[in-house]
């Protein structure tokens, strides 16, 4: 049968994932970290770090397992690398955090953490490289949507290969030159090939489907969308061509204002086709997904547009580092977020009332959830970011803190109705666990059934 | 042995019953999304149904199938059931009853 089933570790990358948001930001909050610190100091680094792979990179690779095979139509390759893949992400990304408190003379240092650490998630990077790929390869011609994902998939070699390089010269095993220059001018570039070739480019591969299938809006191949995808390779060329320049010393500071520019023409195309993807679409009510979608695409555009400011610009105001602020926490983590709604409530329904569909009363995927209060927390949460965007353009330090911990107040309700949805507390009692439905566990596989 | 008419009557039985089946994510009921593109019981009671999924790869569509046969199995007089799952032509939003 032509298909996807369920992921069955997906939803322990999940709590992996939120487990180091709410870390990163509770750090944030207490002023450990940029802006208390230099964004270079190794405090940054830990807390960027957390939140890049702990949370954005532990919920993109969660979401590729169970994602994928919808794009494709075909059920995971080697399913079993799932967990592996997950423990050696944690353990990577734990080496790498160490690393960096011992250059902080907070933890001891130990140098050879940081190229352990790098090597660990590289491995992992590679574990995961090889379960989508091979799905991938094995449900050729591609749609377009899974064509975004290889090209995520070819910018993830590129981040984990470039991380791993800037970790041998900064943890001092190594004063190659070629490295030593690698590291002084590589670090913007290994940063865009993560959040933009990875992960943005991935997160708009899939929402071209995801937007479509909930909105119910006819899937078309258009053209912007085709544009958007080369503009997004064009980009990433440019930077891997100047990655591989800065161990010479050539600074690559223009390059990445050129994919940048041509990044943020590729944010305005993509944020057109949401527009007609939203216009076209048969279901007339936007659920809370949907409309955090939105709001997430307008950060996007919006973080572009500080970026061009910052390069075009002579104002003696810092607008870089809040566009990455607001393009991790407005854009990807907007996003996440929004995503993580749905997800978890679908995934938990497939779990729970999948096998009885047919044979007794269940409730819909939005009766799993609470929408009026969620809607609360996710404006909150999106109030909150762009406070914070808007209090580092004016270096207001105080305010940025107040309103980091606002967003993680705003979070940490958020995982509470995550987690009211895993227990099935909003659905009526009267449907709620019909004869063969029992309670799911909250984050890890229930061991039985046929899921992968 | 069903003649035409009891074999028209037994069609529109097992359509009623699969209607009461769900698509989870929009709430509405199967037989309305259009989602059932083809219900045939033969002289000896057994049905075949075709049926999609509003997106390939859905992964609610090995339940949804499922679904469907188990619950036209539970109409009395009904035979084996065979159910197929189809992308051709392809589930769109115009299918849906208004």
């Amino acid at each position: 049968m032509p298909g996807a089933t369920l992921s069955r570790w997906t939803m322990s990358y999940f709590a992996a994932a939120l487990s180091c948001l709410v870390a990163g930001l509770i750090l944030t909050a207490s002023g450990f970290g940029y802006p208390s610190t230099a964004i270079e100091d190794p405090e940054s680094l830990a807390v960027i770090h957390l939140i890049a792979i702990g949370w954005l990179g532990l919920l993109f690779a969660g979401s590729l397992l169970q994602f994928v095979p919808v794009l494709v139509s075909r059920p995971l390759e080697t399913p079993c690398l799932s967990l592996p893949v997950l423990l050696l992400m944690m353990v990577g990304l734990g080496l790498l955090l160490t690393g960096f408190l011992g250059l902080a003379d907070i933890l001891p240092l130990w140098s050879w953490t940081l190229p352990l650490g790098g090597s660990v998630l590289t491995l992992a990077f590679a574990g995961l490289l090889w379960m989508v790929t091979k799905t991938l390869a094995a449900a050729r011609p591609l749609p377009l949507p899974a064509k975004f994902v290889a090209l995520g998939c070819a910018a993830l070699v590129g981040v984990a290969v470039s991380g791993l390089l800037l970790a041998l010269p900064l943890s001092g095993v190594t004063a190659n030159r070629y490295l030593v220059g690698f590291l002084l001018e590589a670090a913007p570039s290994h940063a865009y090939l993560g959040l933009v070739g990875w992960m943005t480019v991935t997160a708009i591969g899939v929402s071209y489907r995801l937007l479509a299938m909930f909105l119910l809006s006819p899937e078309r191949s258009r053209m912007t969308s085709r544009a958007v995808g080369w503009l997004m390779a064009a980009g990433l060329g440019i930077v891997v061509g100047g990655i591989l320049l800065a161990g010479s010393g050539i600074s690559s500071t223009a390059t990445i204002y050129l994919a940048t520019a041509i990044g943020g023409v590729a944010a305005l195309i993509y944020g057109l086709d949401v527009h007609f993807i939203f216009r076209e679409r048969k279901r007339k009510s936007a659920e809370m997904n949907v409309l955090a979608s939105l709001a997430a695409v307008a950060m996007l555009i919006a973080s572009f547009v500080l970026f061009e400011a910052s390069a075009l610009s002579d104002l003696p105001i810092d607008l870089a580092r809040p566009a990455a602020y607001l393009f991790v926490f407005g854009w990807l983590t907007g996003l996440g977020l929004g995503q993580l709604y749905k997800i978890v409530a679908f995934m938990t329904w497939l779990e729970c009332y999948g096998p009885v569909l047919g044979r007794a009363p269940v409730p819909r995927v939005q009766e799993l959830v609470n929408e009026r209060r969620s809607s609360a927390w996710f404006l909150l949460y999106f109030g909150a970011t762009v406070a914070a965007t808007v209090a580092l353009i004016a270096a207001a330090p105080t305010v940025f803190r107040w309103m980091t911990l606002a967003q993680l107040a705003a979070i940490c309700a958020l995982v509470f109705e995550f987690a009211q949805a895993r227990r099935l507390a909003i659905v009526p009692q009267e449907i709620r666990l019909p004869d063969g439905v029992r309670h799911p566990q909250l984050f890890l596989p229930s061991f039985k059934g046929s899921s992968q | 042995m069903l003649d035409p008419f009891e074999q028209q009557e037994m069609t529109d039985r097992v359509r009623r019953q699969l209607s009461t089946i769900i698509d989870p994510e929009i709430g509405r009921g199967i037989v309305e999304m259009g989602l059932i593109y083809l219900i045939e019981i033969n002289a000896e009671g057994d049905v075949s149904i075709i049926m999609t999924t509003t997106t390939k790869g859905c992964p609610a569509a090995g339940f949804l199938t499922d679904a469907v046969r188990s619950s036209a199995a539970s109409v009395p007089g009904v035979g084996n059931v065979e159910v197929t799952l189809t992308y051709e032509p392809m589930w769109h939003p115009e299918m849906m009853q208004s």
